[in-house]
């Protein structure tokens, strides 16, 4: 596939997104009005209580669903070219359980700073998990990868058996880590919004302008070396800057699996391996799927809303396994 | 030195307490093909590693056209020199155009856009490697050889000055190993340095100018090929036995392991075997594995008993072509085959030329030698002598010290035991 088409392709999803953002916002107790969606442009014909529900739970819904499936897929991507191991999704360095324990601890320990209280715990305990599976994944001044995939699988056990721990104990909090665990948008607020975006605008960027070196770690790290790529710091920078998205993303919504696991997938199918149009094609696509999950989420069973990590996972694996057995090219 | 692509001064490295590399020096002129030979575990790859800057020395210093690698940034690095490694089995869904250009990734900044030098280096690289043809096609779809030329299209597309190339062919089957080499070959004619590690000691003789010897970390021989790349070198470094012949065509040297590993360990017992026409090839190759020092005579010049035995390096005594065997001739062959314990009668023809070989039996069994033969050495089909030969052979039979072997494991473990009685 030459390189115009790669391109109409990520047009293409863009306008997707685009669509299906204009869409989700028109999406609401359990119908679609295009009414609701034309009175967006203009604000002064809504009521004040309509006014409310799309400025400021629907439009900061949408913005972190967005936000959260780009960070994603677009880190799921990163990481597997990075570990060339088509298996690796963005939790792979033990992310989500370390998120999982801070808000565990977050919601047992009582302590309480305002909103920010559960998404600020899970954040740190979750790049500290990272840290702790890069140091442990160590050796001398290198970062093989094989030991810190593994380092990640370990760390992720032991944690494990502290959340079922926290969950054993959380008696009456047992439904608010259980919601957490599952993943979703239903605490979405400007805030939440705002505290994410600085970590976007300074690591998608980043995480980009590598394009280049996650290509030469295709043909394997040590010819990519040989090319002149710095090959540890690569690693660092870009497993910094998908940890601290993932970690982020993680803290204002829960766990959401598959997304970042599958996505990459679709799109290596589609444009194939070059990550100068894996990369945004993921970014873009990773959002569409993650808007489409949670409108479903929110209309499959109104009015119970259910948790879009359960819907992807859902969605995902069987998606998955589809493609592992339509595929069955070596990788 | 205006030339000097490569110098390599002093060079140690170890991996964790197994030194690899010791005290490795060598300078290489612009436009050298250099081969590296040795045996596994020499050092030959970690050589190349530490020269295209994969790996750090512990000490010593490497000068890339006068520079000092140790004030090089990564990227300067490979910009001097590019390395191929062993064919790859990667299935990248990319094209192999974008494989290529990614060669140029040591000339961009971060940001940087490709401009027309990089696109005229891919082109030059296309070219050489003759891949224009596949360059849209994605690198999963190539062959291995294919997917090779690609590798070392990348590489150029670096535009180094020296290539290094860790075991190129290996995998390959003979069309693309000369192919892969003779675009080496081009390379080096342009003035691109070539450093490679090979397995096949004939390729490097074909191609290469220059031939390093890497031997547990040291470097053995280094010189020209045409000096350095004989028999007696290589059995240095490999241990193993070679034949040489020139090439009928490129009239390179040509080299044939023996299939005999060089027993490094003194020999005590000795054997004079009595041959000719062929019948004494297989015995020389029984005798030396089992360990025995072996002197071979009378045969005739060009007889491919006195070729193989004269490659073997085994002391052997020659009758001119086509002449039966003078007086001189037979008193040398006594010198020679009283020095040892034991005289074998090959199985093979007796003629008129030859039938005095037995007159060697009956001298020895005189000074108390042990003659030995088979039992299918009596049989009349090997006879030009109207029986006079089976006449001699019989006689023979009757002396005490002559032994009759039914095969030849029998006669082998016959000497075997004798050894061992004796040294122990």
């Amino acid at each position: 596939m030459n390189i115009a088409k790669k391109r109409l392709i990520i047009l293409i999803l863009i306008i997707i997104l685009i669509l299906s953002m204009i869409f989700s916002l028109g999406i609401g107790g359990g119908r679609f009005q295009v009414s609701d969606l034309l009175s967006f442009f203009q604000p002064s014909s809504l009521s004040l209580s309509e006014k409310t529900i799309l400025f400021e739970i629907r439009l900061p819904r949408l913005i972190l669903t967005v936000l959260v499936g780009a960070a994603l897929s677009l880190s799921g991507a990163v990481l597997q070219g990075l570990f060339q191991n088509p298996l690796v999704d963005p939790y792979v360095l033990g992310i989500s359980s370390g998120g999982a324990v801070g808000a565990i601890v977050a919601i047992l320990s009582g302590i309480s700073l305002g909103f920010i209280t559960l998404p600020l715990f899970s954040f740190i305990f979750a790049l500290a998990t990272t840290f702790l599976v890069l140091r442990l994944g160590k050796i001398g001044t290198k970062m093989p990868l094989e030991i810190m995939l593994l380092a990640g699988v370990a760390i992720g056990f032991f944690f494990s058996a502290l959340i079922s721990l926290g969950m054993f104990l959380a008696g009456e909090n047992l439904h608010q880590m259980v919601f957490w665990m599952m993943g979703g948008f239903w605490n979405s607020s400007w805030n939440k919004v705002i505290t994410l975006l600085p970590l976007f605008i300074i690591g998608i960027p980043i995480v980009f302008s590598y394009s280049r070196e996650l290509n030469a770690f295709l043909l394997g790290e040590k010819v990519a070396e040989s090319m002149g790529v710095d090959v540890e710091k690569t690693k660092k920078i870009l497993l910094l800057v998908t940890s601290l998205l993932v970690a982020g993303s993680v803290s204002v919504s829960g766990v959401i699996g598959f997304v970042g696991l599958v996505v990459p997938h679709i799109i290596r199918i589609i444009i194939g391996d070059d990550h100068r149009q894996l990369l945004p094609a993921s970014f873009f696509l990773g959002s569409s799927v993650l808007l489409w999950a949670d409108i479903f989420s929110r209309t499959l069973l109104h009015p119970v809303e259910l948790p879009v990590g359960v819907l992807t996972s859902l969605m995902g694996a069987p998606f998955f396994i589809y493609l592992l057995r339509r595929k069955k090219k070596g990788w | 030195m205006v030339n000097l692509s490569l110098s390599v001064q002093n060079l140690f490295f170890s991996y964790e307490n197994r030194k690899v590399i010791k005290n490795v020096t060598f300078d290489i002129q612009k436009g050298d093909f250099v081969g590296i030979l040795g045996p596994n575990g020499s050092g030959k790859s970690t050589l190349l590693y530490l020269l295209s800057g994969l790996l750090l020395p512990d000490a010593g210093s490497i000068f890339i056209s006068g520079k000092n690698t140790k004030e090089l940034s990564r990227k300067n690095w490979s910009r001097e020199i590019a390395i191929v490694f062993q064919e790859t089995n990667l299935n990248l869904d990319l094209e192999c155009y974008d494989i290529i250009m990614m060669g140029r990734f040591p000339h961009w900044r971060r940001w940087q856009k490709e401009n027309k030098h990089d696109l005229d280096a891919v082109q030059d690289a296309l070219q050489i490697t003759n891949t224009k043809q596949f360059a849209s096609r994605p690198f999963r779809e190539l062959s291995g050889g294919e997917k090779q030329r690609v590798m070392i299209a990348r590489a150029l597309a670096q535009e180094p000055h020296i290539l290094l190339l860790d075991e190129p062919t290996s995998h390959l089957d003979i069309l693309y190993q000369l192919d892969i080499m003779s675009i080496l070959y081009q390379l080096q004619k342009k003035g691109i340095t070539i450093i490679g590690v090979f397995h096949d000691i004939n390729l490097v003789s074909q191609f290469c100018n220059q031939v390093l010897f890497l031997k547990k970390g040291e470097v053995l021989h280094y010189d020209l090929v045409n000096k350095s790349l004989h028999t007696p070198q290589l059995e240095e470094l490999f241990d193993v036995a070679f034949l040489e012949e020139i090439h009928p065509y490129s009239l390179r040297p040509f080299f044939m392991p023996l299939g005999i590993v060089n027993k490094l360990v003194p020999l005590s017992t000795s054997v004079h075997l009595i041959c000719g026409g062929g019948s004494g090839s297989i015995f020389m190759k029984e005798f030396l594995e089992a360990g025995f020092s072996v002197s071979v005579g009378i045969v005739n010049q060009f007889d491919s008993d006195q070729e193989m035995a004269s490659k073997l390096g085994l002391p052997v005594i020659i009758e001119k072509p086509f002449s039966p065997i003078s007086d001189e001739t037979f008193q040398k062959a006594l010198d020679i085959a009283s020095k040892s314990d034991y005289v074998f009668l090959a199985p093979g023809y007796w003629g008129w030329g030859n039938l005095r070989n037995l007159d060697i039996a009956f001298s020895l069994l005189e000074r108390g030698k042990r003659v030995l033969f088979l039992k299918e050495s009596l049989d009349r089909k090997w006879d030009y002598t109207e029986g006079q030969a089976i006449d001699k052979l019989n006689r023979l039979l009757q002396q005490p010290q002559v032994k009759v072997f039914s095969s030849v494991s029998e006669l082998l473990s016959y000497l075997k035991n004798i050894t061992k009685n004796n040294s122990g």
